[in-house]
């Protein structure tokens, strides 16, 4: 059985990238094999030229930490630090902390930015995930249905912050549901590990 | 990009505000276990009980061979002669040691002694009351250090004697007064017929207390050649230094070796005392071994459920960038750091606790503790190596089979 069968993807410099596709369409294995997070039992990934494949473990999460961004289903974020805390450790030790606070203040969380996960709502967090992802600087954010937890208002917000905020990196996002895609530059559907047609 | 003003101003005020906070690294092993204090008290906790545990009784143990090492410390200055019976035979072998000894010889003196009892931690130990002549018996404190006696020397021929402090202190005795109540006189009688330990057929009062730290018990050698059996005087050998007594003290016990003489130096004293615990400590390594086994796995299977805890935050970082390695170093230096904590914590505990002990009941008789036994906290130092090694081990197994994607993907969670 395979997640994805002969998928062959460029992602361009700067563009938002919408993958689209049903549940169990292969969408989520695709972004984990193009961020280095799975290896293609097949094929290869190449960042800039550089094989994935070829690189061990720890060069791939070092990629990832250097020149990736990531936003998941859930609002992952580490329950024992604040809002602030938590968008720090996306970046290398001795990044700058101003702009952490900038991103959370640009995402409207510049008040909460002491507040714990817990004491902040869904929304809230994701944007907190959101900063996280920004706060290196990445190539490429990858983006995994980011607003799957959210409800429609607040999960078109959080897409909005990601394509505003993203600077020269592109945006990879997959979901399921089209209406979040509306700022997308580009958009290809997957249905059963197949890439079916790619819209502009 | 440059800052707006309004967010400059607010960044200001946030790092001002929150220096600390905003200074300290978020992933670091001080933030984590600090702000997880429900979790890193309890691991601390257990180390901390199990360390003190562990050192509280090794030291109690090692109680008893330093009771006896300080009881018969005054034997380390001197060779103790006898002659096994026959009086004849104590001029002979003295007259040996001058001519053969391997050392010189400052001074050979004759005593008598008579047995008497003094408490120790496990119960009461045989102890020697030493009959001298006047010098000799000035000659004997003086090479004990004693520069001070409260009260004065027994007067020779007569029923009295000197103890030490540390002898006093044991016995709950003080210098006799005759004008002080009967019952409180008893408490300064040393030797008496009514003493079935420490017996003689007259009252033998204190009159005086030297302060030495050594453990001494003198009388005239006239009242012990008068009222005592068996009517044999011993020597007492001196060198001229420390190190020429060991040399002599070794020297004289394998030269009368299996001869109509037995001689006691102090060098005997720690041989016999490591020979007679050999098997107590014996069952001591097994006990320890077993404690620190047992206390490796609770702390193992405790970690084990703390860390299965923390599978989201693990998957999290692996996946947005942070290596296996960094990842394990990150724990190891948690781990590290609540075993450390604990061990100085039990290690602090058990000193504060056998310093009490000491204090509130032993150092009043005398008894000897030592509350910074080396060897106590020699036998606390296999837990906290083992359980930082089994640490390491169950997390690495752990990362070893990890994936982040299950984590992110909710497979897991």
């Amino acid at each position: 059985m395979y997640a994805c069968r002969g998928v062959t993807l460029t992602v361009r410099r700067k563009e938002f990238l919408g993958i689209l596709g049903p549940s169990g369409s292969g969408k989520s294995s695709l972004l984990y094999l193009l961020s280095g997070l799975k290896a293609p039992s097949e094929g290869d990934v190449t960042v800039e030229g550089q094989s994935l494949k070829a690189m061990n473990d720890d060069q791939r999460s070092r990629m990832r930490l250097k020149r990736f961004g990531f936003v998941f289903q859930q609002p992952y974020l580490l329950g024992y630090l604040n809002a602030l805390e938590n968008v720090r450790i996306a970046a290398p030790q001795g990044s700058s902390d101003s702009r952490a606070f900038e991103l959370l203040d640009r995402l409207g969380l510049g008040e909460k930015w002491r507040r714990r996960p817990h004491e902040l709502s869904g929304g809230e967090r994701q944007r907190v995930c959101v900063a996280r992802a920004l706060l290196a600087q990445p190539q490429v954010i990858f983006a995994d249905e980011p607003t799957a937890s959210l409800d429609h208002k607040n999960g078109e917000a959080v897409v909005s912050m990601l394509n505003q905020h993203r600077a020269d990196g592109s945006l990879v996002m997959v979901t399921h549901d089209v209406s979040m895609l509306a700022e997308a530059d580009r958009i290809v559907h997957l249905v059963d590990g197949e890439l079916q047609e790619a819209a502009v | 990009m440059a800052l707006t003003e309004a967010v400059e101003e607010k960044r200001k005020r946030v790092t001002s505000s929150s220096t600390a906070t905003i200074r300290v690294w978020p992933l670091s092993p001080f933030v984590y276990l600090s702000r997880n204090s429900g979790k890193t008290i309890p691991l601390i906790g257990v180390i901390f009980m199990a360390v003190m545990l562990v050192s509280s009784i090794i030291a109690l143990i090692d109680s008893i061979p330093f009771s006896v090492r300080s009881i018969y410390q005054y034997s380390k200055v001197m060779l103790g002669v006898s002659p096994r019976g026959d009086p004849s035979e104590t001029p002979k072998i003295l007259a040996e040691i001058r001519k053969t000894a391997p050392v010189p010889i400052e001074r050979i003196m004759l005593c008598r002694v008579s047995s008497a009892q003094v408490d120790s931690i496990v119960g009461k130990f045989p102890f020697p009351m030493i009959g001298l002549s006047r010098p000799d018996m000035q000659y004997y404190l003086q090479k004990l250090h004693v520069n001070h006696i409260e009260g004065r020397l027994p007067t020779p021929g007569e029923p009295e004697a000197l103890v030490s402090t540390p002898v006093a202190k044991n016995l709950d005795l003080h210098i006799y007064n005759p004008n002080e109540p009967h019952k409180l006189r008893d408490k300064s009688i040393v030797l008496s017929p009514d003493k079935q330990d420490s017996y003689s057929p007259r009252y033998v009062k204190v009159v005086g207390i030297a302060d030495t730290p050594y453990w001494v018990m003198v009388n005239p050698i006239e009242y012990q050649r008068a009222y005592h059996f068996p009517p044999i005087d011993l020597g007492l050998v001196y060198a001229k230094n420390q190190k020429d007594q060991d040399t002599l003290g070794m020297w004289g016990v394998k030269h009368f070796e299996k001869r109509h003489a037995q001689l006691f130096a102090y060098y005997q004293i720690e041989k016999q005392t490591k020979t007679m615990f050999k098997t107590l400590y014996t069952i001591l390594d097994v006990v320890t071994a077993a404690l620190a086994v047992m206390i490796t796995l609770m702390m193992a299977m405790l970690m084990n459920i703390y860390q299965s805890q923390r599978l989201i935050e693990f998957g999290l970082l692996q996946a947005v960038g942070y290596t296996r390695g960094q990842l394990l170093r990150r724990v190891f230096w948690e781990s590290a750091i609540v075993v450390a904590a604990g061990w100085l914590l039990g290690v602090g505990g058990a000193q504060a606790l056998l310093a009490i002990a000491n204090a509130v009941l032993t150092a009043p008789r005398a008894f000897q503790i030592d509350s910074f036994d080396p060897v106590a906290f020699k036998y606390t130092a296999p837990l906290p190596i083992a359980i930082l090694v089994v640490a390491g081990l169950t997390v690495w197994w752990r990362f070893h089979r990890f994936d982040p994607v299950s984590i992110v993907e909710r497979r897991l969670v």
